[in-house]
């Protein structure tokens, strides 16, 4: 029943970010603002973690690979396709969820807290429209680019390892890059990506604008909102493999 | 001028608005005091629409609040400014992005005419000279004026004040006073102050309703008090014996039993 309750709140909060803005220019400004925080504000972790994924995959598709029959080449396209089709989309998202998340519930969370959002909505301001909808907009345009950019570097980084620790030269690292390759897995990427990209921004949105209490219950809520997203991410990741593959 | 009748709310099973009804006038600081939980904040919500009542009619001049759409409710909302308990100020803006907020929302007026409202509205609250900084950078008395100073600048027909002398000195909460009350005057609002500070209620009480367990108790204004024998209002406001000894010595006042020096006539 809570659960349901629950859900209900949810889908009537993503309905009544649906209204005219009262100023557009103050709008986009919030928008630009959330693809900064959220875009910019995560590249560093992104960079990271999909170079030492793509080396790490690397290193250990070259140790279980022991058959003199399988050329060296087919550990770029086990390492292409394991970091198009898994280790892009959803580890990055759930690293997201994590970054992402926490700040959008916990930002949202402090300003129920201290009667911010009270004070907008005296204002005559819409608040679901002003401040949950540019993080929403913002997620969906900017974590599919992040996905995109780990793809590239999480490649990047098996090439660099591969090289660097004699596992195979770089020629053959990118002769075997462009054997068997299928667009359909980027597509599918991405379409994780957007999924994903909702599942984390509405998640800790609804999380944080529903906060009630104190200090103490935003670190609760922020908390919640990533175990959410995380599991919901995993659902859902299986969910569209089992569909779409 | 802002009239409710009925007013009824509840949360799960308690009842804590329980059929209030009362007049708050233009031009007058409307307060309304009571014991924490007798429903104060929660009549001052529903006032606004932060909560919606489960029974009872809110009339904004003329206007019924609690049939307007959601879009008649955001334009009302325009000429209504509110200074909230913790100021509720924005951590991230300047003092004067903060005031100039509802300017950049609601307004096509140029950047300059903006700055130079924001800038009037400062001296107004006596706050010259603080554009630049944050709401951390500030004291809670400044931090309640910069609240007022937004809560003023769309020159609001009518203005909320939820406990604003909290957390404050006893003179800069007499300054915080004397300021609404002045503000109200010159802007000929209707002002509504929740408060249980003792000295609001004497200084500014043009019209007081007194609740109790989510009903209205008494009304009347800071001279009437004085006089009320009411229990429960008399054990709230003067409920110390320093403040029964005030309340007796205005009562001498008023009835004209106390010299130009303060000494009792005999």
């Amino acid at each position: 029943m809570n659960f349901l309750s629950q859900f209900g709140k949810y889908i009537l909060m993503l309905k009544g970010m649906f209204s005219k803005p009262e100023n557009a220019k103050l709008y986009w400004k919030e928008f630009m603002h959330q693809c900064a925080e959220i875009g910019v504000g995560s590249l560093g972790i992104v960079v990271l973690i999909s170079v030492f994924m793509g080396a790490v995959s690397t290193v250990q598709t070259s140790y279980q690979l022991v058959s003199p029959l399988i050329s060296k080449s087919a550990i770029a396209q086990i390492v292409r396709d394991t970091v198009i089709l898994e280790f892009a989309p959803t580890l990055v998202c759930i690293v997201l969820a994590g970054v992402i998340g926490s700040k959008i519930a916990s930002e949202l969370g402090n300003m129920r807290v201290s009667e911010q959002i009270d004070a907008l909505e005296i204002m005559g301001i819409n608040t679901k429209t002003y401040l949950v909808m540019p993080k929403i907009v913002a997620s969906l345009i900017t974590i599919p680019m992040l996905v995109v950019l780990a793809m590239g570097l999480g490649i990047y980084g098996g090439r660099l390892a591969g090289s660097a620790a004699g596992i195979l030269p770089v020629e053959e690292f990118d002769r075997g890059l462009m054997e068997n390759f299928m667009p359909y897995n980027v597509t599918f990427a991405l379409i994780k990506a957007y999924t994903f990209a909702f599942i984390i921004s509405t998640i800790s949105a609804f999380f944080g604008y529903y906060v009630s209490g104190g200090s103490l219950e935003i670190g609760r809520s922020s908390t919640k909102s990533v175990v959410v997203s995380c599991v919901m991410i995993l659902l859902a990741d299986y969910a569209l493999a089992a569909l779409l593959l | 001028m802002i009239e409710f009748t009925n007013l009824k709310k509840s949360f799960g099973e308690k009842l804590v608005l329980d059929g209030v009804s009362h007049v708050m006038e233009t031009g007058k600081t409307n307060l309304i005091i009571g014991t924490s939980g007798s429903g104060k904040t929660v009549l001052q919500k529903c006032l606004v629409g932060l909560f919606e009542p489960d029974e009872g009619e809110i009339i904004y001049d003329g206007k019924n609040f609690t049939e307007m759409t959601q879009d008649e409710r955001k334009l009302l909302r325009q000429q209504i400014g509110m200074l909230f308990q913790g100021s509720a100020l924005f951590d991230s803006m300047t003092v004067q992005d903060n005031i100039k907020f509802p300017l950049d929302m609601f307004t096509k007026d140029a950047h300059a005419a903006k700055i130079k409202r924001v800038d009037e509205v400062l001296e107004r609250v006596n706050l010259v000279g603080s554009n630049k900084k944050f709401p951390s950078e500030i004291s809670g008395g400044m931090k309640k004026r910069v609240g007022i100073a937004r809560a003023i600048v769309l020159n609001p027909k009518y203005l909320f004040c939820d406990e604003p002398n909290s957390g404050l000195d006893p003179q800069t909460s007499m300054l915080i006073d004397k300021l609404i009350a002045e503000i109200t005057k010159e802007y000929n609002m209707t002002t509504v102050i929740n408060t249980h500070d003792m000295n609001s209620v004497m200084e500014i009480g043009d019209n007081i309703l007194y609740m109790k367990n989510g009903k209205k108790e008494w009304t009347g204004n800071s001279k009437d008090i004085i006089f009320s024998d009411n229990q429960g209002l008399n054990e709230f406001i003067f409920a110390s014996e320093f403040l029964q000894d005030a309340k007796n010595m205005r009562k001498l006042e008023a009835q004209g039993k106390v010299d130009q020096n303060g000494d009792i006539k005999k």
